[in-house]
């Protein structure tokens, strides 16, 4: 992967400043985290890297690649892949088939082609790989159960699983976290390690869960209020003047 | 000039008529997020009722009843059908009021049968002639009493309970319903008033002057052309919604004389398409943003 | 449905024509013309999300470019070309009228679109009467070819017996619809089941999350409309041979009109949307429902001056289509399922 680099970037809603002037660069393979309070404007950030939103002011890159100039599902096919906030899966559909979304880009064929069976080899062979990639997170058991029928926790991993589907460099987790306990938690930290390691894949986490971030990440930047306050390791962060104030302050 | 003034005078005199159906439209939409394709059959409902009760009580009462009737019957369909699939997405139940549609305007066709009656009002047909202009009486009172309804809407909306807790529920649903806005009443009130305005639309509808045809199935397809009225001013609006039945009044009253009378129904139509293709979400409504 | 249950189905359909008499064999053939159409619909609003009215008008286009492909030279314009190729390229004449609604498909979301859908239905009204060349207008209508198959007609022409029946025109359409019909479904049901019907549920359940997927969310609502619109168009192929005439609508209500895309809309949502087996069972309500009581009127003696059959389908389907929302939001489609899952409940 190369780096993904935000540069000035300003986002405005009518009057409403969602990002100011914001700065980072997440470099290959690292554990990147994006912290801040609630509405420090962590998601519009999300939405303007994956081209969902776009900013007034400020460059996106991904190595020599302007990330502006791409409609989202092209940025998704450069390997940025993503997981959501919400989950934003079918609940009607199994979790294969919402696996294997992911992997739209890196197969054929339309109508015709699936309606006449020529694509069954293929389809064959991205479930499969869909299937492996379920196991490595963990769910395996659960692929051909309707993801409505299972766990919130599941729905998560099948997500983010989703977003590995796509084969992706740099991958973005928005507060995977939210809405599990403390030994889900644990293990999706570790899981997070992993990805990062295993599959040498760089991941740009936003999170509220403090300890999760300062276990695992390489890099923290810290958003109040659309800006960034501070950028550095978990060490540095944590003892930021600024950071504490805003944020670290506030919880405890 | 004067034919084109004239024009003018019939596309608002009819555009007035098309602001009520569109105004009931986008009420419902604001308080619920439901299309209602029911529309067309409430307003059939409404011009039943006159029709069957005005020989026997007068032209007045009767059109009091019908317009009651086309309320209550809105009402009912919320009370007795909407509110109890809470559920359900506004998709299914834009799909539900499709059924409704079909059950109320076949029976009543059904009822009407071969004829197509006139259900009489006492200004229809008799045109005054005014300095070469012909201005039929329904279009004056049509247009006066949608201006006296539209601005007792906007005062309603602006300065009663009913039109706080109308405008916080169309503003966000949640917050509303945490500050002790009772959804339930709102939503009623919303349909309640659509039926009314559909009600008092077919009064001017079923006449002479405005479509030289009396109670039928074209009263239907008159009333669906409030679609294009309320989406081209943009469902969620109801200023959008007044200017989109005065614009579907005038298209229709220039393509009736300019190209045919055959090409003016889907003139309308057209004209909404273009519009939605240079604004998805009408003139004056608001874009869905994304959020994920 | 298992693969050894179609295999009944299948002989019991190609033999019914050697034992029902032609006014059964004809209203079997509408409920495939529905069946057809339906399924298109289906595809477009169950799968992908997108609500249309505009079935009527894909119809209309299906059809007049069927009679003009493959009409003769004379007062109206024909092309004079072979059936089967007509019948295709009618279709591919229907997909690309729903490409070129992408524009709007593309911008307009959910109901918008269905209100935006309407206008075709307009349209269509608007140049069926106005294009008499094309259409042969309102009052006479126009005749289209017969279909053929290499040479062999699909009318009572020719001595052709089977088993001791023969098997005159109408009999040899049924099996040329039954066949369009299975090959529409083997279609649809393969493609609901690869990447494009993953791609169309995406669309549907959340368009920034099937972008950040990399689906071009543009592109794949023009192709399921594309998809939807040439299934309509075989549908009314389908329909001017049935009728053995193709007659543009004097008003909005009538073949190709508002009622009729709502009578799709119907069969679709009582099936369970998004279900291609369903879509099917909601022809056979919607299309078959007034067939079936028109055969039986004089036995039944329901009908008497304003009840009509197709009243009372009207009556029947519209309130099934408000069951369906408030009590089984799956349809018809979710029900045989359930039935099984209660009966495995109550033994155990």
């Amino acid at each position: 992967m190369t780096e993904l680099v935000l540069q000035n970037v300003s986002l405005r809603f009518g009057g409403l400043i969602a990002l100011d002037d914001i700065s980072f660069t997440v470099s290959p393979g690292s554990l990147h985290a994006l912290i801040g309070p609630n509405g420090a404007g962590k998601s519009s950030c999300f939405n303007v890297i994956s081209g969902l939103y776009r900013p007034t002011a400020g460059t996106v890159r991904l190595g020599v690649q302007d990330l502006l100039r791409l409609a989202p599902h092209r940025v998704a096919r450069l390997g940025i892949g993503r997981a959501f906030q919400n989950t934003a899966l079918s609940p009607h559909s199994t979790v294969l088939d919402n696996v294997l979304l992911g992997r739209h880009a890196l197969t054929r064929g339309g109508f015709l082609a699936g309606g006449l069976r020529l694509t069954s080899r293929q389809e064959r062979l991205h479930a499969a790989r869909a299937r492996e990639i379920c196991d490595f997170l963990g769910i395996g058991a659960s692929v051909d159960r309707p993801l409505g029928a299972l766990p919130y926790g599941v729905a998560k991993l099948a997500d983010i699983a989703r977003a590995l589907a796509t084969e992706p460099s740099l991958l973005l987790l928005d507060e995977p976290a939210a809405g599990l306990n403390t030994d889900e938690t644990a293990e999706l930290a570790a899981m997070i390690g992993q990805i990062r390691t295993d599959l040498d894949i760089a991941v740009l986490l936003v999170e509220h869960d403090m300890e999760l971030v300062m276990g695992i990440a390489d890099q923290v930047t810290v958003l109040d209020f659309g800006r960034v306050i501070a950028d550095g390791t978990p060490a540095d962060v944590q003892t930021d003047p600024d950071v504490v104030k805003a944020y670290l302050g506030v919880t405890t | 000039m004067t034919t084109f003034l004239q024009l003018m005078v019939n596309g608002l005199g009819k555009g007035a008529v098309f602001a009520l159906l569109a105004l009931g439209f986008v009420v419902i939409y604001k308080a619920t997020e439901v299309v209602n394709f029911a529309h067309g059959s409430l307003v059939l409902f409404g011009g039943y009722l006159v029709l069957v009760t005005k020989d026997h009580i007068g032209w007045a009462a009767a059109a009091i009843i019908g317009i009651l009737s086309a309320g209550l019957l809105a009402l009912a369909v919320e009370r007795l059908l909407l509110a109890r699939s809470r559920h359900a997405d506004p998709f299914s139940l834009a799909l539900l009021t499709i059924g409704v549609d079909v059950i109320i305007t076949e029976e009543i066709i059904r009822r009407l049968g071969v004829s197509v009656p006139f259900i009489g009002d006492a200004w229809d047909a008799k045109p005054i002639q005014l300095g070469g202009i012909t201005l039929f009486r329904t279009h004056l009172v049509a247009l006066l009493v949608a201006t006296v309804l539209i601005t007792a809407f906007f005062l309603a909306s602006r300065y009663t309970n009913w039109g706080i807790a109308m405008r916080a529920q169309a503003e966000n649903r949640e917050a509303a319903a945490l500050v002790g806005i009772r959804s339930s009443r709102v939503t009623a009130s919303a349909w309640l008033l659509a039926g009314l305005l559909a009600g008092i639309a077919v009064l001017f509808i079923a006449t002479q002057d405005f479509s030289g045809a009396g109670l039928s199935r074209g009263t239907h397809s008159i009333a669906l052309a409030a679609f294009p009225a309320a989406i081209l001013g943009g469902l969620d609006s109801t200023v959008g919604a007044i200017v989109g039945g005065v614009a579907v009044g005038l298209v229709d009253a220039l393509s009736t004389y300019y190209v045919s009378f055959a090409f003016a129904k889907s003139a309308v139509f057209l004209v909404m398409l273009v519009v939605l293709v240079v604004r998805p979400a009408g003139l004056f409504g608001t874009r869905e943003t994304t959020r994920v | 449905m298992s693969r050894l249950a179609w295999i009944p189905v299948g002989i019991v359909l190609l033999l019914l024509p050697l034992y029902l008499e032609a006014p059964w064999l004809k209203a079997g053939q509408y409920m495939m013309i529905g069946a057809v159409g339906a399924i298109g619909l289906t595809l477009l609003t169950g799968q992908a999300g997108q609500l249309s009215l505009a079935h009527g008008f894909f119809l209309l286009v299906g059809a007049t470019s069927y009679t003009v492909l493959a009409g003769p030279k004379g007062d109206h314009l024909g092309l004079g070309l072979d059936p089967l190729i007509s019948l295709v390229g009618a279709v591919a004449i229907s997909a690309l009228a729903g490409m070129a609604f992408a524009p709007v498909a593309g911008r307009v979301r959910g109901i918008y679109l269905g209100v935006a859908s309407l206008s075709l239905v307009f349209l269509g009204l608007y140049l069926g009467q106005a294009a008499e060349s094309l259409t042969g207008g309102t009052s006479t209508g126009r005749d289209p070819a017969t279909f053929k198959l290499f040479g062999f007609p699909f009318s009572n022409e020719g001595d052709l017996v089977v088993a001791g029946v023969p098997i005159r025109g109408t009999e040899r359409i049924w099996y040329l619809f039954l066949a369009l019909l299975a090959l529409a479904y083997w279609l649809a049901r393969g493609a609901v089941r690869t990447r494009i019907g993953r791609a169309w549920r995406a669309v549907r359940d959340n368009e920034a999350a099937a972008a950040a997927m990399g689906v071009d969310v543009r592109r794949t609502k023009a192709s399921v409309f594309a998809v939807s619109s040439a299934y309509a168009g075989l549908a009314g192929v389908m329909t001017v041979l049935w009728f053995d005439i193709l007659k543009p609508d004097e008003s909005e209500y009538g073949t190709y009109g508002v009622n009729t895309s709502i009578a799709f809309l119907a069969m679709v949502i009582i099936g369970g949307l998004g279900s291609v087996g369903g879509a099917v069972i909601g022809a056979l309500v919607v299309f078959g429902l007034p067939q079936v009581l028109t055969l039986y009127s004089t036995d039944l003696g329901w009908f008497t001056g304003s009840v009509t059959p197709v009243l009372v389908s009207s009556f029947v389907y519209g309130a099934a289509i408000v069951l369906v929302v408030l009590f089984e939001p799956g349809g018809l489609a979710a029900v045989g399922p359930r039935v099984k899952h209660r009966i495995r409940e109550l033994r155990s």
